[in-house]
């Protein structure tokens, strides 16, 4: 399904951040997908169920949670697994372009979320996606 | 240290030019002394330059640095052995503020805007800009609590509030801006006369200044309240300054108008803008206890920066230009427009004569002190252009041929035949301003003053270029400029006042309802003034 | 136990100064006043800290200041970014490391704010202190941001819900929230407009054409009738102001939506006092920009090869020079550029030196060669913060600290690249 993906702040990220970024509790805030109700049954998907998110410029397996977004659109809060899906090219500002990006969302039955370790890896290994 | 035969003004003791040796010890200037020997014959010597009314540091200042990248980048300055890096044109950086006061022999700035709610932000910048002793004016009127006890006609409260404000934010002197007008400015509005109501609040401006000037010479502050008038930069209301420095000296209060150029316009409108600048002299001239600065006009680029925020949104309607608006609760507004003043249009060049007009006809040069309100009507480093200007009617003719005829026709300064001498231009740069500063030790170069000296090579035939850059610059006893280059990084102290006062005791229920920040967190930390000075009151 | 009142939090822009926190043998024990989100960061200071690390081993504090002073006198372009979550002292060092190093030097701003600055740098902006909101402001709108969430202590401080002096609570205001989705926001304001997503340029510039008098139809999804009706409001106001946040600068048009929405309120000024201000995130993001403006001329994005300061966003900023893998070192202070670059930066940071000064573990320091920890400024340290409308506030130490303040660590370094 084709989605227009934006990331932003969440309380709960500012929570968790504050506890550090390589806690648990993290990851299971951000490593996460906001869905419409609507769009999720379309995929066929529930809530805590995975989804890959994948763009032009990479891609991750993130939780599905239900509400939080309109139609037609994916809410993935500020965080490195929302970066591996954004661009950037700064269009000369400095900014890099972090809301509004095209990205396709799919079912990944049985997955498991991207982990932090795996992310890291990619990095160091200069590799497109995780 | 000895400065050896050079000549040597210095008004406060009377000093005319005469050919002499100065001691330095310690710091200050001494009766003798021995050590380095510093050759001045040739040389004119004099007090370090006071400026009492400049903007170089705070918000304000900040946002006009921040919103001019084109400014910055045709004055690039590299950092050398010696000094930091930054950038300069209209709004330098704190470094290069220091620098260039010190490379024309300036030792001694004051802010002239502080926010009470950003005194830190102020104090944060004075402490990044080396060379210089410094100090700022704290901006009161518009303040909620001064317009409050006026109204209540609570003299004490006022006082002690006033007290209070000036320690919380370690200011040096009251400053006006628009009184009344900059609250009115917080509903989209402004006052147009000295006796206009400021809504909600049941005072007018006469009221606000006139109660200023009274608690001011109450406290016994060393300068005496710094006066922005209403209705800046409008064509025909000079009659406000008139007004301001009537309704002061009438009860025998003091009162410094500052950037009076900006106010002394006469006409209906911009284009029968004249000069009212003969009738403004007049008013100062028989006034005892007025003073004035000039806010003298530099053609070129400025950026305009004033506490006077109805004003700048007018000129950002006038010019198109960039607009920033900053207002301040319960205290203050700002707003930011740059400006450039052009030879060849009329305005600029009637407002060019009326600076130039009131300091040749202001005959006592112990009333005058020239600036051009740096940066409003010209950056601080043009002011050896200004020195030119008075000294020669040749100069000022060449100008007067370059600019727009009604420069000519719409003032007298074409008329004007008088000169200052080396001996005047020593008062209106140092003495007179240091002493309206009540500073003691700043402005002369006798016994015990502090020893800050510039020397300059002065030639008749390039005035300018002599004031640009001080053969010699000596700060608190050390050699800081040589040859117009800074040699030494020097830090200099700031100064406040510390006058008698508590905050009201009703103030600080108000205080914590209205304000957005606790009262406890309000008062600037002695933290923020590393190097500071408290220059006693009475 | 001790309690400490007046206490200024350094998490976000808000920069509330009204916390109470209790401290019982050195360590935090409660807060009061505090948001979720500040009272995490009190109770949980002590957890998760970094450690002195060189190349994955860690080692004395010393060594690793000797190591990163090293990685940066032998670097050709090196970066020094973040700045933005530290005190305005260990900023004002930065700059003058950056100055002695000829790096390029960028703070958050260029990922938050930036285009804020760049479009305030072609028409200027209209802006105030919080306290003028709270006691005069009638007519408020959040524009792509979402206080509820990101600054939450915002609306009832400063914007909804304050009872200020021509104010009284939110039965006196109407407030109105623009964005492409419904948040928590959404439901403490009298009107939501759905924006889509991508579209607040034609939005603003539909509003402006409004305010002007020019007959509008829909826009960006929104009716006419409702644009219609909100320059009306936006005019008939007695004080109205426009919060926005990374709706507008992170979207499509960046730099161009703020424009649109600085000169909408500049043409508001017109009619009636109308006013704007961007929702700045670190607590000191701000500051970053001041004191780099009143350093260098310019407040974010530039570079000091030449020997003096040259500006330029899209060359200098962060992204850019990691994306298009330029810097050959990097020291990243007081921010998480791993957790919030978009991975192309991140490869680049993971690839070259990059030294970390950061009181926590933060995912920069899983990749960094470099890691020297620090005391956290507000908490274990004092210092300077300027809050998201200008307005400085001084940060308490609450509790000691056995690491160094950002400004130190500086300092040391400063001195070992021959300051």
């Amino acid at each position: 399904m084709e989605v227009l993906l934006n990331t932003g702040r969440t309380v709960d990220q500012g929570v968790s951040m504050e506890r550090g970024k390589t806690s648990q509790e993290y990851f299971e805030k951000v490593a996460v997908a906001f869905l419409h109700p609507e769009d999720a049954k379309e995929l066929g998907v529930g809530e805590g169920q995975a989804v890959r998110l994948t763009t032009e410029f990479g891609s991750v397996v993130l939780r599905c949670s239900l509400g939080n977004t309109e139609r037609g659109s994916v809410f993935v809060p500020m965080g490195p697994w929302a970066n591996a899906l954004t661009s950037a090219l700064t269009e000369g500002t400095g900014m890099p372009s972090l809301k509004g990006l095209r990205a396709k969302i799919e079912a990944v039955p049985g997955g498991k979320p991207t982990t932090l370790e795996e992310l890291l890896r990619s990095w160091r290994g200069r590799s497109g996606s995780a | 240290m000895i400065i050896k035969n050079g000549t040597v003004y210095d008004p406060l003791n009377g000093i005319k030019g005469e050919r002499m040796d100065l001691f330095i010890e310690g710091g200050r200037m001494v009766e003798e002394a021995k050590g380095e020997v510093i050759d001045a014959s040739g040389l004119i010597v004099f007090p370090g330059g006071v400026d009492l009314h400049s903007h170089i540091a705070g918000s304000k200042v900040n946002l006009g640095r921040l919103m001019r990248p084109e400014d910055h980048r045709r004055d690039p300055v590299p950092r050398t052995e010696v000094t930091r890096s930054g950038t300069g044109y209209t709004v330098p950086t704190t470094y290069v503020t220091g620098y260039r006061y010190a490379v024309l022999g300036y030792t001694t700035v004051m802010e002239a805007a502080m926010p009470p709610l950003t005194a830190r932000h102020v104090h944060e910048e004075l402490d990044d800009i080396p060379m210089v002793d410094k100090g700022a004016f704290t901006m009161m009127g518009n303040n909620h609590f001064v317009m409050k006890y006026l109204k209540e006609g609570n003299w004490e409260k006022l006082r002690n509030f006033v007290a209070w404000l000036l320690k919380a934010t370690k200011g040096y002197a009251i400053k006006l801006v628009n009184p009344g007008g900059v609250e009115n400015w917080k509903w989209g509005k402004n006052v147009e006369g000295l006796d206009d109501q400021v809504e909600n609040y049941g005072v007018t401006p006469r009221e606000i200044i006139r109660g200023l000037a009274r608690v001011n010479e109450e406290l016994g502050l060393p300068h005496p309240i710094h006066v922005h008038c209403n209705k800046l930069g409008t064509p025909g209301k000079f009659g406000i300054v008139v007004d301001t420095v009537e309704t002061v000296v009438a009860e025998r209060g003091r009162i410094h108008i500052t950037h009076i150029q900006f106010n002394s316009y006469g006409g209906e409108d911009w284009a029968t803008l004249s000069s009212a600048a003969p009738e403004v002299a007049k008013a100062i001239n028989r006034s005892e206890g007025a003073t004035c600065d000039l806010g003298q006009v530099i053609f070129g680029e400025a950026t305009t920066m004033t506490g006077d925020g109805p004003w700048q949104h007018q000129l950002f309607r006038l010019t198109g230009n960039k607009w920033y608006n900053s207002d301040v609760e319960m205290e203050v507004g700002a707003g930011i427009v740059p400006y450039t003043f052009k030879p060849k249009s009329l305005v600029n060049a009637v407002q060019w004569t009326i600076g130039l007009e009131v300091a040749l006809l202001v005959e006592d040069p112990w009333k005058v002190v020239l600036t051009t309100d740096h940066p409003n009507a010209g950056p601080f480093y043009r002011y050896p252009k200004v020195i030119e200007w008075l000294m020669s009617r040749k100069a000022r003719e060449k100008t007067l041929s370059e600019v727009h005829r009604a420069a000519s026709s719409r003032s007298t300064l074409p008329s004007l035949d008088r000169e200052y001498s080396l001996y005047e231009i020593a008062v209106i740069t140092r003495a007179a301003p240091a002493r309206l500063l009540g500073l003691r030790r700043k402005g002369h170069l006798g016994v015990g003053a502090d020893a800050d000296v510039a020397l300059y090579e002065f030639r008749e035939d390039d005035i300018e270029g002599s004031f640009s850059r001080a053969k010699y610059v000596i700060k608190d006893g050390e050699i800081v400029v040589k040859d117009g280059r800074v040699v030494k990084e020097h830090w200099g102290k700031t100064f406040w006042v510390s006058p008698p006062g508590e905050l009201p005791e009703d103030a600080r229920e108000e205080f914590e309802r209205y304000y957005t920040v606790s009262l406890e967190n309000y008062p600037v930390e002695p933290e923020y003034l590393p190097r500071s000075e408290v220059i006693p009151c009475g | 136990m001790v309690l400490r009142r007046g206490v200024v939090c350094p998490f976000c822009g808000c920069l509330c100064d009204d916390l109470e926190v209790e401290v019982e043998d050195g360590r935090i024990v409660s807060t009061k006043n505090a948001c979720p989100v500040s009272r995490s960061k009190f109770l949980s200071h002590a957890e998760d800290r970094a450690r002195p690390m060189v190349g994955g081993r860690e080692v004395s504090v010393e060594e690793a200041i000797e190591e990163a002073a090293r990685i940066l006198r032998e670097a050709d372009f090196p970066l020094i970014y973040g700045l933005s979550s530290t005190e305005s002292d260990a900023q004002r060092m930065a700059v003058r490391l950056a100055e002695l190093t000829g790096a390029s030097l960028d703070n958050t701003s260029s990922t938050c704010h930036g285009p804020t600055v760049l479009a305030a740098q072609e028409c200027g902006a209209v802006k105030c202190t919080l306290g003028e909101v709270k006691n005069r402001a009638d007519l408020i709108v959040f524009w792509g941001c979402n206080p509820a969430e990101a600054h939450i202590r915002h609306p009832i401080r400063y914007s909804i819900t304050p009872a200020g002096m021509y104010r009284q609570g939110k039965k006196e205001r109407f407030v109105v929230h623009v964005d492409v989705r419904e948040t928590r926001t959404s439901k403490m304001v009298n009107q939501f407009v759905k924006v889509q997503m991508g579209r607040d340029y034609e939005l603003l510039s539909a509003l402006r054409a409004a305010v002007r008098g020019y007959e509008v139809k829909e826009a960006a999804g929104v009716p006419g009738e409702v644009i219609k009706g909100l320059a009306e409001r936006m005019k008939g106001c007695r004080f109205g102001i426009i919060f926005f946040g990374m709706g507008l600068t992170m979207s499509r048009g960046k730099n161009l939506n703020i424009d649109a929405a600085l000169r909408l309120v500049r043409d508001l000024n017109e009619h009636t006092k109308f006013l704007i201000m961007p929702m700045r995130g670190h607590f000191n993001v701000s500051g970053a920009n001041e004191v780099l403006t009143w350093l260098t001329g310019y407040p974010f994005a530039l570079n000091f090869s030449r020997g003096y300061p040259v500006y330029n966003p899209g060359e200098f900023s962060a992204v850019d020079l990691l994306s298009r893998e330029e810097c050959d070192a990097a020291l990243i202070l007081a921010s998480d550029p791993a957790a919030h670059f978009p991975a192309a930066a991140v490869r680049h940071l993971a690839s070259i030196p990059t030294v970390v000064i950061d009181p926590k573990v933060s995912l920069t320091s899983k990749l960094a060669r470099v890691v020297i920890p620090s005391a956290i400024a507000g908490i274990e340290c004092e210092g300077t913060a300027y809050r998201m409308d200008g307005v400085p506030l001084r940060l308490k130490r609450i509790v000691d600290s056995p690491y160094l303040p950002d400004r130190e660590i500086l300092e040391r370094i400063i001195e070992r690249v021959g300051g």
